[in-house]
């Protein structure tokens, strides 16, 4: 059984990809030097997607192990699931290309604001660990444990916020001609303003109306502003906040930076130490390894990303068709 | 082998001809009006102390801030460069030379091979080179080379507040109106001169040995003060101001042996 | 935007009687076009392999050619703006469908003209642009409907108050310290108000469509000045002249087509290197040049004695805003839209610049970066830190830099002139023992 689910994600998985890889191959054929990195990142998240819908159909056990395998991904990738693999990344991604074409300008954050809202989504990490065992039946100690792998209080489920596909294969408060919809965190949102506690079933559909809205109408004009305070990525955040141990991380050659500010400013995080650090190895636990920064500076070997020490993508005179190519 | 050098200066040329390494004639003759035909001179009178003609010659370098008008060469090269071969030359463990001409003073570092390294001169203006002298000399009414002599007899300076030649011989006058005694104005002349060249040279940094060649370096009085000033010895060499030449007449050997 | 005055009103120049004007003028001009016939033929004449592409430069160094385009195209209606200093965003002026010259003056014997109105101490760069627009010597400056001046140094905001006795004069105040968080808002506000200003002398609107499309012409400009300098950075394919000769045309000639020369020249070049053709045996000295820009056509002064001494110098890079600054950061811009554009021109504009005029808690640090990434990348043997006296924020810089290109073992000399030529011989003598020492180290 397993097995099969296995088989079926895979083949899924590969079709998706090739398909959108044929589309995107068409572009990239356009040699847009400055887009490359940004349209792989979108055929990665694209199959991520697929993926994860996949993956959803299994039992809960597995969505722990996929929880586990994110969070342990963090200790040598750093922040690289929220750039590349989360769907609420890339639901946010599409969104800005929308604001894009219709010629939109974005709106940036204030520094202060950005830096305070990054502080503020430990908060909310531990707000959303804690808040299921305090709303849950406390008395009944022993159950505590399966409440923390199964039924409704699971507390790592706000963990899974993003991953939630936009069609779900179980039943969920909004449904159309018999698919049921959803959107990240309507789970958790829809199962908090539910009816066990309120018993106003409008509620519920008021509560996803509004998150939704807010959540759309904020990334159109806000480049990735969940992955702001995302309590998911700040568990990934702990772990890279430090002295970084990160095997992949950007890392800037000081004498090479003429301080353009290109990269401060096409950052869609507006991560400040890429631009105020100086040299060696950037950390930040806003850095959700996008790479935008790395295509847009205009000098050679200024930016890098480096996998284990070495290089794997560079910045480069993208005035100039490179030798390499 | 035998090679020559010839140091086109402002005021004089002069030439030094080598054989073997060792100096075999040199000659020195004012340039005047006709600098290329003083150069010619120089050159046959020293070669007739050497006993030797211009087919002899290896290879004849010239250098000075007329060497590119000089007859007989086969190559230039700079002045510091001339310096710089001079000074190691006449004094192995030179690492600072310092050239004081009639118009120009400059001053070369090399390292521990000889090789020069770094080099300054001083900017636009005759206040640390021979012109400052002879003005003053005029001034005194003294004859040059009585100057040094009887600035040594002087316990203490006088003031001179101009650094500029122009400036500096009327205040020196109004010294003399003043009653103050020659000897005492003629050392404030020489502590003035080396306070400019001593700075110049600080720029550079005082790397002993400090070889002074160059004609000023004949007088005792501004010697006297340079050392004062320096607060280094002063390595001098016999006929410092034929340095120059020798230091090229060095090079060419050097050229003829690679040639 | 300060307008012209009539000349009862001027606050600076008086009127000079015409016939002493024309008589200024006819002998500097006989003086300019012998000045730079001559420079062009040193070049040729030291340059073995010279590329042929260099002959649309050598036509274009006079400014005939390129003067009687303006005329003409005054004549259709489009307006000449010119400019003096590097931040003029030039993008702005082109958007606009103007025509954007920089006027500074390369002439020295303006600069005793210019002694009249300011003394001597002053900049000679900007003595001899006064000088230049008294008797009228300089085409551009005499076809500029307006001027844009930026206030980067005390000699400049002046200039622009003597240069308002002529014609209107747009001043941009500039930020002395980059990296405070307001500079770069101040900086943009200031970009915008050009903007209007602009607009309102040519009658153009600026949109965002002229925006982009002149944006792009500029970074294909930016693409071809890189590609030119990044082939100094082997053996010898161009000498130091030439290729500062083609960044200077960039100055006044039309951007689309010094851009098709440029990439034509490159071409040629690239294939000279696969001929190992080279203009100097490749084991010449290689010289960098910093400081004070140098204007043609006088200015090649130094630039003429290092290659052309014995022993020869070839200069392969340049940190002069009259060279290789000039292109070197293009405009990045992210997603085209009118807030966009505006915010990456004014970040190339102000926080690109290596000019000492800008200080930060680390100094001009921008600037010893840049210097460093040239040394170790192009090979530099030597670096000569030119300054004309008077420019205190160049000549305060020299003990900084000169500390950390000992540290590399690079040797500096610290050169300063004057917009004169009779220096030439004292140095000639400095100059020619610089190269000594570097040639004796590369024996070594």
């Amino acid at each position: 059984m397993a097995l099969e689910y296995l088989g079926d994600t895979l083949r899924l998985m590969v079709l998706a990809g090739l398909g959108i890889a044929g589309v995107l191959a068409i572009l990239i054929w356009l040699r847009n030097k400055t887009r490359k990195v940004t349209y792989l990142r979108f055929v990665v998240g694209a199959v991520s997607v697929a993926a994860i819908f996949y993956m959803f159909t299994f039992t809960q056990i597995w969505m722990l192990l996929v929880v586990a395998v994110i969070l342990l991904m963090t200790i040598p990738l750093g922040r690289f699931f929220c750039g590349w693999l989360c769907p609420f990344g890339f639901y946010m991604d599409l969104i800005s290309q929308l604001r894009k074409a219709t010629r939109v300008r974005y709106r940036l954050l204030p520094v202060k604001f950005n830096g305070a809202l990054n502080r503020l989504r430990y908060a909310i990490l531990v707000f959303f660990l804690v808040l299921p065992f305090a709303l849950g039946p406390i008395a009944d100690f022993q159950y505590q444990f399966i409440y923390f792998l199964a039924g409704p209080f699971k507390p790592w489920s706000i963990l899974l916020g993003p991953l939630e596909p936009l069609i779900v294969p179980w039943t969920s408060s909004v449904t159309l001609s018999g698919i049921y919809f959803s959107w990240p965190y309507l789970t958790p949102v829809s199962f908090y303003s539910g009816t066990d506690y309120t018993g106003i079933a409008e509620l519920v559909t008021a509560n996803i109306i509004i998150f939704v809205a807010i959540t759309v109408v904020a990334s159109f004009f806000i480049r990735r502003f969940w992955c702001r305070f995302c309590p998911t990525g700040s568990s990934l955040a702990i772990k890279f906040r430090g002295k970084s141990s990160a095997v992949l991380h950007l890392s800037k050659d000081e004498e090479k930076c003429t301080k353009c500010g290109i990269c401060k400013r096409v950052c869609p995080q507006q991560v400040q130490e890429i631009y105020d650090q100086k040299g060696g190895k950037i950390t930040t636990s806003m850095c959700i390894l996008c790479l935008r920064c790395v295509e847009m500076c205009p000098y050679e070997d200024t930016l890098k990303v480096k996998l284990g020490g070495k290089a794997v993508f560079r910045s480069r005179n993208w005035l100039q068709p490179s030798q390499s190519e | 082998m035998a090679t020559a050098g010839i140091d086109l200066g402002t005021q004089t040329v002069k030439v030094v001809v080598l054989r073997n390494g060792e100096v075999a004639g040199r000659a020195k003759v004012f340039s005047g009006f006709d600098p290329v035909k003083s150069a010619e001179e120089a050159m046959a009178i020293a070669l007739k102390e050497a006993k030797l003609t211009r087919e002899d010659l290896k290879h004849v370098t010239a250098t000075g801030s007329g060497m590119d008008q000089a007859p007989l060469k086969d190559s230039t090269i700079s002045m510091m460069g001339a310096d710089a071969k001079a000074g190691v030359r006449l004094f192995p463990k030179a690492h600072t030379i310092i050239d004081i001409g009639a118009e120009e003073a400059r001053a070369v570092k090399c390292d521990d091979k000889g090789i020069m390294i770094d080099f300054v001169v001083n900017e636009r203006c005759a206040a640390g080179a021979g012109a400052f002298i002879e003005a003053m000399a005029r001034a005194l009414e003294l004859k040059i080379e009585d100057m040094g002599p009887l600035s040594l007899k002087a316990e203490r300076a006088s003031t001179i507040n101009a650094s500029c030649v122009i400036f500096g011989e009327s205040d020196v006058v109004t010294l003399i109106h003043r009653q103050e005694s020659k000897p005492e104005i003629a050392r404030a002349v020489f502590d003035a001169m080396a306070d400019r060249v001593s700075s110049m040279v600080r720029r550079l940094g005082i790397n002993p040995d400090v070889v002074l060649i160059g004609g000023v370096a004949k007088d005792v009085g501004f010697v006297a003060s340079l050392k004062r000033k320096l607060g280094v010895d002063l390595s001098i060499p016999d006929n410092p101001e034929f340095a120059g030449a020798f230091g090229a007449a060095v090079v060419a050997a050097g050229r003829a042996k690679e040639a | 935007m300060k307008e012209p005055k009539n000349t009862q009103e001027r606050k600076y120049v008086a009127e000079l009687p015409q016939k002493e004007l024309e008589d200024l003028r006819n002998s500097a001009k006989a003086v300019s076009d012998r000045v730079i016939t001559e420079n062009i033929e040193r070049m040729k004449k030291t340059s073995a392999n010279r590329p042929e592409a260099m002959k649309y430069f050598d036509d274009f160094a006079t400014f005939a050619l390129r003067e009687t385009e303006l005329k003409d195209a005054k004549a259709k209606g489009r307006k000449v703006i010119g400019y003096f200093c590097m931040f003029a965003p030039i993008e702005l002026i082109i958007a606009a469908d103007a025509i954007p010259v920089r006027v500074n003056s390369g002439w020295y014997d303006t600069s005793k003209i210019g002694d009249r109105i300011v003394p001597v101490e002053v900049c000679p760069v900007i003595r001899s642009t006064i000088g230049a627009k008294m008797i009228g010597l300089s085409p551009f400056l005499e076809l500029s409907d307006a001027l844009i001046s930026v206030l980067t140094c005390d000699g400049m905001t002046k200039l622009s108050e003597v240069m308002s006795d002529y014609m209107p004069v747009i001043a941009m105040p500039l930020p002395r310290v980059k990296d405070s968080p307001h500079s770069l808002e101040f900086w943009r506000e200031e970009i915008t108000s050009v903007k209007k200003q602009i607009e309102e002398l040519t009658g153009n609107k600026i949109t965002t469509k002229k925006l982009r499309t002149a944006i792009e012409l500029v970074q294909k400009a930016t693409k071809a000045f890189r590609r030119l300098q990044d082939l100094r950075k082997g053996a010898p394919v161009i000498m130091g002249r030439d290729a500062m000769l083609v960044n200077q045309v960039f100055l006044w000639d039309d951007v689309a087509r010094w851009t098709e020369k440029t990439e034509a020249l490159c071409d040629e070049l690239e294939q000279h290197v696969k001929e190992k053709k080279w203009v100097c045996p490749p084991d010449t000295p290689r010289v960098m040049v910093t400081g004070t820009p140098m204007f043609w056509p006088d200015n090649w002064k130094l630039p003429s004695l290092v290659e052309e001494a014995s022993p020869r110098g070839v200069i392969v890079a340049d940190e002069l805003c009259s060279g290789e600054r000039l292109l070197y950061d293009p405009v990045g811009v992210d997603e085209w839209t009118s807030d966009d554009m505006y915010r990456a021109m004014s970040e190339r504009y102000l926080m690109a610049s290596t000019c000492p005029c800008f200080t930060s808690k680390d100094g001009n640090e921008d600037r010893i970066n840049w210097l460093l990434n040239k040394v170790k990348e192009w090979n530099v043997q030597g670096v000569i830190y030119y300054v004309v006296r008077g420019c205190m924020l160049y000549a305060m810089e020299y003990t900084r830099v000169k500390r950390v290109l000992d540290k590399l073992n690079i040797p500096t000399y610290y050169l300063d002139t004057e917009y004169t030529r009779e220096d030439v011989g004292q140095m000639k003598t400095r100059v020619e023992a610089f190269l000594e020492m570097l040639s004796a180290r590369v024996d070594i």
